[in-house]
């Protein structure tokens, strides 16, 4: 059997991160399933220049691009659903901090499943005769920017279709639920394109709420969307996606969505949320520590908690991750 | 905005309910995060029990429960589903296929062919090279794929004349293009914007030419309210009429989806 793959966090990002690079996470939707954490430890480390491919905006990169750290953008939908505009996204890319490249949410999922796939292009027939095909933020003086969308020919109608360039990101921090210690990974909830991501990115970080023993990733194996095959490393993290939420495990914190962005707005509150929010822990527990346990505690009881149900026989305890994880570190 | 003297609904109410009357029984929908969702899963609880509704995550069979959701991965949308499949699924397999009959989708901006503008708002028009919107909005979204792929779709947008121009800054979602047939070029699967719904009244695209003209007012406004409202000069279709008031039961039913009053809200 390979050997586990628990990594902490800190330990990830120093591996598999590097400054200039194409990174992509958000493979989830903006208030839901994404490794929010993962992009605060880029922060504590100093990363820059990034070059964020998220599906949709996210906190994560609504984080990355306020504080400048991400430089260029590729996204389907850039707003944070009902809780509004991103605002740091918004400031960065306003002040032309960030080029953003618009897509739309079909067009992400096409283009990573087109890198997966290793095709040269992806047959588009959306996004085509509107400005998503035509303006292009990272070729701004091409007008129509077929660099962006191309036009081909239906080699069996004739007739004129768009081609999508491929994604193959450097890195994919991806957030689910469960995973077992080697990285085989269940996702409750909509897997937007998380599926997609996990085989178009040359590597996979796999960002999970719980870890489970082998035996559940055995019991249900048509669940099992990306398998460890596809993993280079697994970081146990509970709350990773906060104030985001995570089907079956906590619900979205709505007053910390609105405490983030309204702190995203100007790089004073973004420095302030940097010092409070990003910088303030040293591990796990002080993070939950940070959150607070009374709300760990509210955002715990959610509606879809049935949803977790039928795994829980199998969540290992934190002392057993760690212990676990010491293991696969010293091996 | 408040209920009007003459009625005990909003204007966002009546556009909600307005919209979901578009939508028939045994449909294959789908709905963006926020009032239209609020309007279709009306429509659902109201007069199309047989829907067949869906979000852009491809969460399926699933109802909102608590009120509004804040988006596709909140609870009140995900504690009730009967599948959770993907992004592509939902919007390729379902939409950009052709197959989905129904979207509603918002705008920031919308112009007299039905275009929607939803990634920014420029300082006069962009200009040869591209630059960035002076205030940065949402981007496209879902609703491109919508707008090239379902068989008809309903715009919800607040009518205000900044947001009703002659011609969008940037084309996020297409609706007719530059009128009449200019669709076709592109071999969308889908046929286009059949209703634009506003808090003042519905606008539908005139044989031929797809623009839109005003085709009803509600009972709360008036032609020429709407008229001075639009930025475009706004025909009137010969049979333009006024859309029947809210029915006791449509206003229980969208009040039940919308549990935290969302569309009452000022």
């Amino acid at each position: 059997m390979p050997p586990p793959k628990l990594l902490s966090l800190a330990e990830a990002v120093r591996r598999y991160s590097w400054d200039g690079m194409q990174y992509a996470s958000g493979a989830a939707l903006p208030i839901g399933s994404d490794a929010v954490v993962f992009g605060r430890e880029l922060l504590r480390q100093k990363r820059k220049n990034l070059h964020a491919i998220f599906h949709c905006n996210s906190q994560q990169l609504n984080l990355l691009a306020g504080a400048g750290a991400a430089t260029r953008a590729e996204c389907g939908f850039t707003g944070l659903e009902v809780f509004g505009f991103a605002n740091g996204l918004r400031r960065a890319v306003e002040s032309g901090e960030l080029v953003l490249e618009d897509y739309s949410n079909l067009a992400m999922p096409l283009r990573l499943l087109g890198g997966a796939l290793n095709w040269p292009f992806v047959p588009a027939t959306v996004n085509i005769g509107s400005d998503l095909q035509d303006r292009s933020a990272f070729a701004p003086a091409e007008f129509p920017a077929r660099s962006k969308i191309a036009t081909v020919t239906d080699p069996f109608t004739g007739r004129q279709i768009g081609a999508f360039r491929p994604l193959k990101p450097d890195l994919a921090a991806i957030h689910v639920t469960l995973a077992d210690p080697l990285g085989n990974s269940i996702m409750l909830g909509t897997e937007w394109s998380r599926f997609e991501l996990s085989r178009a990115a040359k590597r996979v970080v796999i960002v999970a709420d719980a870890i489970v023993d082998q035996a559940c990733i055995r019991q249900f194996p048509n669940l099992v969307r990306i398998p460890e095959i596809v993993v280079e490393a697994v970081v146990y993290w509970p709350f990773a996606a906060w104030p985001q939420s995570s089907p079956g495990m906590y619900d979205v914190d709505e007053e910390h969505m609105r405490t983030m962005n309204g702190a995203l707005a100007t790089s004073e509150g973004t420095r302030e949320y940097v010092r409070t929010f990003v910088e303030s822990y040293r591990d796990v527990d002080s993070y939950l520590d940070m959150i607070g346990g009374e709300r760990l505690a509210l955002l715990g009881k959610t509606r879809t908690a049935f949803l977790l149900d039928p795994y829980r026989k199998w969540l290992l305890p934190a002392a057993e991750v760690a212990r676990r994880q010491q293991d696969a570190e010293t091996r | 905005m408040s209920p009007t003297a003459t009625s005990a609904y909003t204007r966002q109410e009546m556009m909600a309910i307005a919209t979901g009357r578009e939508i028939h029984d045994g449909e294959l929908a789908i709905f963006g995060v926020g009032l239209s969702m609020l309007a279709g899963f009306f429509a659902q609880a109201n007069h199309a029990p047989n829907l067949r509704a869906m979000t852009e995550g491809g969460v399926y069979g699933s109802t909102p429960v608590g009120g509004l959701p804040w988006g596709i991965e909140c609870n009140r949308i995900s504690t009730n589903a009967t599948s959770f499949t993907s992004g592509l699924d939902a919007l390729g397999c379902l939409v950009g296929s052709g197959r989905c009959d129904v979207g509603i989708i918002g705008a920031a901006q919308v112009d007299k062919y039905g275009n929607v503008n939803t990634t920014g708002i420029w300082d006069g028009d962009i200009g040869d090279a591209y630059r960035a919107p002076k205030t940065r909005l949402t981007g496209a979204g879902g609703a491109n794929d919508i707008a090239c792929g379902a068989k008809r779709f309903l715009i919800m947008v607040a009518h205000e004349r900044k947001r009703f121009v002659e011609k969008v800054t940037y084309i996020s979602s297409p609706g007719y293009l530059e009128g009449g047939n200019a669709r076709a070029r592109y071999g969308f699967a889908g046929g286009g914007p059949s209703a634009i719904v506003t808090t003042l009244g519905v606008l539908r695209p005139a044989p031929e030419t797809n623009e839109f003209q005003l085709d009803a007012w509600f009972a709360f406004s008036s032609i020429e309210e709407i008229l001075a409202n639009t930025g475009w000069p706004l025909k009137v279709s010969a049979h333009a009429h006024v859309v029947p008031e809210p029915t006791a039961a449509e206003l229980a039913h969208l009040r039940k989806v919308d549990e935290t009053g969302a569309l009452r809200r000022q």
